[in-house]
């Protein structure tokens, strides 16, 4: 009998060993998740891809060092695959990461066979194809001018159009298998979070190099170490992930915030092990009235409420009684977005710091009514703003007032008084007699146009003739990063949930960059150099304060507003907020069992 | 035979290269550059170029052009600048769903369109003939976009006699469930303006001399329209279903986006607002390059249709 004993134990752990990637996790392949994209996506390689819905499959197969918390507004970084938060010591310029050890890549042919376990060499390899000149990276600046040594790999590799991958940059000191510290060249306290964005992701080597096309990109084999897997794709028509069976898991243990709704989602879902959801079937919807029926079927378990689809929904910001009957939930959120209206400084008529510039674009900025725009253009769905960091990211100030006010009489006020006088077609000339007219830029879809119209009405009510140029999105980029373009109306949605990338978009050195008004403000340009060697703090806020003062004092831009994100849940779905950051959220709630027929979805 | 189809094969290949030439300049003069989009928004001067460098489009005009041509000739355009996608397996995989709807659409909508015109032209003059011929104005005078709204709102969603969208992985689910709406909104909208355009084929033929001889000589009116009124007005309509095959293709795009039908038409939307240039010069020279061929398939067709035809 006890040999037997040993004999049934020692075939136990023979299997055991031959399971490196334990059932962890407590994923129901019952619980599906219906949802849908509005645009189609382009791919799954962290490196290349830069559409929104790309990135919510990417979160969902890769994983960061760090990610958000799910509950914590403003967001707030937490570990994923690292152990804790970054060790940062001298003075902001050195980062040291322990990474989680036992953490495994989903098996695949490019492993032989194999567990393949992730190390910080994955990503320091993922971190270098940002540079890699063939793969032409839209993320390489998540490093660029950060990271000792990058931007000589980089200059390299553009020389010889080759980049070397075995060739060890300074600035990524692997110190262990499990070890990296990060050595920066200036202090930068946001690093942590530029390691929570899903383009920074581990990829094994071995899987890019066995399934690379001729660009160096794999787009359509990702190979993670994340809680889902790629299980079906039908290009621009349906993702389908399944729960990765080699995945940790975790326990959901987030702390309510300040927001009414968070206890329920806490008494909801604390103390169950994530992910839940065993199975997210994504269908590509881009028409508006396709998505909503779709949803009202329920075919679809959650919905992106797009603008022209809110009023079917909302009245005031609230859901229609009729929809909350049905135990419909929203979940709404202010974007980490501003949209704000640049002059370029660049320019001769509406460009430069002398008092007459400076008092013809504030007379404009006066003489524009934000909230009109909010109302005409956008349904409602937008909240104005007097700061140039929106709610949800870390510096914003709710209690800033702005100097700059809606005000058209003055405006007109101080045209006069600076010399633009209107002549007998009742339109303005410059202070020396020269015509003045001023083009606004925008795109050519409706929005454009009635922004345009909208602008049109403001030049006409203080007396300057204005030229709508509406232009395709691609052209207005490059005349954009060119400093040709007068004026226009520009979005900016946070890459990362600190003021520093809402605050970096004025900066001198940014032109031809994203600094897409050219302004350049030495005042200015000298306290955003000071903020960025400071941590989130009174300090940091104190300078921002000055650098908005400055932005309406010159004004440089007029801040607009930030436009709401809506999202419908189906009453199965348990425990879901929409986060500012994170893409991927089914990874932190629940659904009921199904029971409802679901026939007239394949 | 041979020598017809050698020589108009032949007389293809200056209309492709006008084809080509248009595509390579439009897109030049207002493609926009895609290198500012594929950049991202932190883009710098330096990774822009590099872009332009992958693309190619940092070549001289003759250069990239006489890429473009290479690609042509050797049916190889690369892959999609967006998606890394090989062009061809864009073709490959979106050309079967638009097909799933356009072949029983074209069929469906000919033979009804013949059918109704055939009785209308032979009840000329009647009060049914201006009923049917008021309708089909009214018909023809309200955009497609409202058909497709009111029908996805209607049948779909209120009635639930179809999916609202969706498109399966089985063919026969994608022919009978999915296709169902698209095909019969695309019915509603083809059939009037084809009835039109018929029944003025069938009354050119109705009053030949034919026709009356075949009256006195005591055969039937069915047979008179069917058989010889129809042959008769066959020619003018293979042309305009030949002609109007590659077109509806790409016209279908409305449809596609609608019911969410991973198509052709729904794709060259997405590339033009992409800028993909690989995937719009491939479709736009194929779709070219189709409209030739099925020209020529009814040259072909008005031999078989009428024996008198000679092809020279």
């Amino acid at each position: 009998m006890r040999r037997f004993n040993w004999l049934l134990a020692l075939v136990c752990a023979g299997f055991l060993s031959l399971a490196p990637w334990p059932a962890a996790h407590a994923a129901d392949p019952d619980k599906v998740l219906h949802y849908a994209f509005v645009a189609p996506e382009t791919g799954f390689d962290p490196a290349v891809t830069r559409d929104l819905y790309s990135a919510e499959v990417i979160q969902s197969i890769f994983e960061t060092l760090y990610t958000y918390d799910y509950l914590a507004r403003p967001a707030k970084l937490v570990p994923q695959t690292a152990v804790a938060l970054p060790e940062i010591t001298d003075g902001g310029k050195t980062y040291t990461i322990h990474l989680k050890r036992g953490i495994y890549f989903s098996p695949d042919p490019a492993f032989g066979g194999k567990p393949r376990e992730l190390t910080m060499a994955d990503y320091v390899y993922s971190f270098e194809r940002l540079l890699d000149p063939k793969l032409a990276s839209p993320h390489s600046w998540l490093f660029e001018g950060k990271v000792v040594g990058f931007d000589e790999a980089a200059a390299r590799a553009r020389e010889t159009g080759h980049f070397d991958y075995d060739a060890p940059i300074p600035g990524f000191e692997l110190v262990d298998r499990y070890t990296l510290r990060i050595h920066l060249k200036h202090p930068d306290y946001n690093l942590g979070m530029i390691l929570a964005h899903e383009p920074t992701s581990a990829v094994a080597r071995e899987v890019i190099e066995k399934y690379r096309d001729a660009s160096g990109q794999v787009m359509a084999h990702p190979v993670g170490t994340g809680a889902y897997l790629l299980s079906k794709w039908v290009r621009g028509s349906r993702i389908v992930l399944t729960a990765n069976p080699g995945y940790r898991g975790f326990i959901w243990n987030f702390k309510a915030g300040s927001d009414p709704g968070d206890r329920a989602i806490v008494a909801a879902m604390r103390g169950k092990r994530m992910p839940q959801i065993g199975k997210v079937d994504i269908r590509i919807m881009v028409e508006d009235q396709s998505r909503w029926l779709a949803f009202l079927d329920r075919q679809i378990d959650l919905l992106e409420l797009e603008g022209p689809l809110a009023p079917k929904a909302l009245v005031d910001g609230h859901l229609r009684p009729e929809l909350a009957a049905k135990g419909i939930r929203l979940s709404r959120i202010i974007d980490p977005e501003i949209s704000y209206y640049y002059w370029n400084m660049q320019d001769p008529v509406v460009g430069g710091l002398s008092p007459a510039k400076i008092a013809l674009r504030r007379a404009i900025a006066m003489a524009y009514d934000v909230q009109e725009e909010i109302n005409v253009v956008w349904n409602g769905e937008a909240v104005p703003l007097q700061y140039p960091i929106p709610p949800g990211v870390v510096g914003y100030d709710p209690d800033y007032v702005s100097s700059v006010h809606y005000h058209p009489r003055l405006a007109n006020a101080l045209l006069d008084r600076y010399g633009y006088r209107r002549g007998a077609d009742g339109y303005r000339t410059l202070p020396d007699g020269k015509p003045l007219t001023i083009t606004y830029t925008a795109r050519t879809d409706s929005n454009g146009t009635q922004e345009s119209e909208m602008w049109k009405k403001t030049f006409d009510s203080i007396g300057i003739r204005m030229a709508s140029n509406l232009m395709q999105f691609p052209d207005i980029l490059k005349a954009e990063k060119e400093c040709h373009l007068q004026m226009r109306t520009s979005p900016w949605i946070a890459d990362y949930p600190d003021g520093d990338n809402f605050m970096q978009l004025f900066y001198g050195p940014n032109i031809h960059q994203n600094n897409n008004g050219c302004t350049e403000i030495p005042a200015y340009d000298r306290r955003y150099e000071a903020s960025q060697r400071l941590p989130d703090g009174p300090e940091r806020d104190r300078l921002y304060h000055q650098m908005a003062r400055i932005l309406e004092v010159d004004a440089p831009i007029l801040i607009g507003y930030a436009r709401y994100r809506n999202m419908l849940a189906q009453p199965d779905v348990i425990g879901y907020k929409k986060h500012p950051i994170l893409h991927c959220e089914w990874l932190y709630f629940d659904m009921t069992k199904p029971k409802r027929d679901r026939s007239s979805t394949p | 035979m041979t020598a017809y189809i050698v020589r108009r094969l032949w007389q293809m290949l200056p209309t492709l290269l006008g084809v080509v030439l248009l595509v390579f300049v439009l897109f030049n003069w207002v493609g926009g550059d895609p290198a500012y989009i594929l950049a991202g928004k932190m883009s710098n001067p330096q990774q822009i170029a590099n872009i332009r460098a992958q693309l190619g489009i940092d070549q001289p005009y003759y250069v990239q052009l006489w890429i473009f041509l290479k690609q042509i000739a050797s049916f190889n355009f690369g892959a999609s600048w967006s998606t890394g996608e090989t062009v061809s397996h864009v073709l490959a995989t979106r050309l079967g769903p638009s097909l799933t709807v356009l072949v029983p659409l074209t069929v469906m909508e000919t033979v009804i369109a013949i059918g109704l015109a055939l009785a209308v032209a032979y009840v000329r003059g009647s009060l049914t003939d201006r009923m049917v011929m008021i309708a089909c104005t009214v018909g023809m005078s309200i955009s497609i976009l409202v058909y497709i709204i009111v029908f996805q709102y209607w049948l779909a969603y209120k009635m639930g006699l179809f999916p609202v969208q969706g498109w399966g992985d089985h063919f026969f689910d994608n022919l009978f469930r999915y296709s169902a709406l698209p095909i019969l909104i695309g019915l509603v909208v083809s059939i009037a303006p084809d009835l039109r355009l018929f029944r003025t084929f069938f009354l050119d033929e109705i009053n030949q001399d034919y026709v009356r001889t075949a009256r006195s000589k005591g055969l039937s009116e069915p047979r008179i329209l069917w058989v010889h009124v129809l042959r008769n007005a066959a020619i003018p309509i293979v042309t305009y279903v030949m002609s109007n095959l590659p077109s509806l293709l790409i016209g279908e795009f409305l449809i596609e986006r609608f019911f969410s039908i991973p198509g052709i038409g729904r794709e060259v939307i997405l590339a033009v607002e992409r800028s993909d240039f690989p995937v719009i010069k491939a479709i736009t020279v194929y779709v070219a390059a189709a409209t030739m061929i099925f020209n020529l398939l009814a040259d072909l067709l008005y031999q078989a249709i009428d024996p008198r035809v000679q092809l020279k």
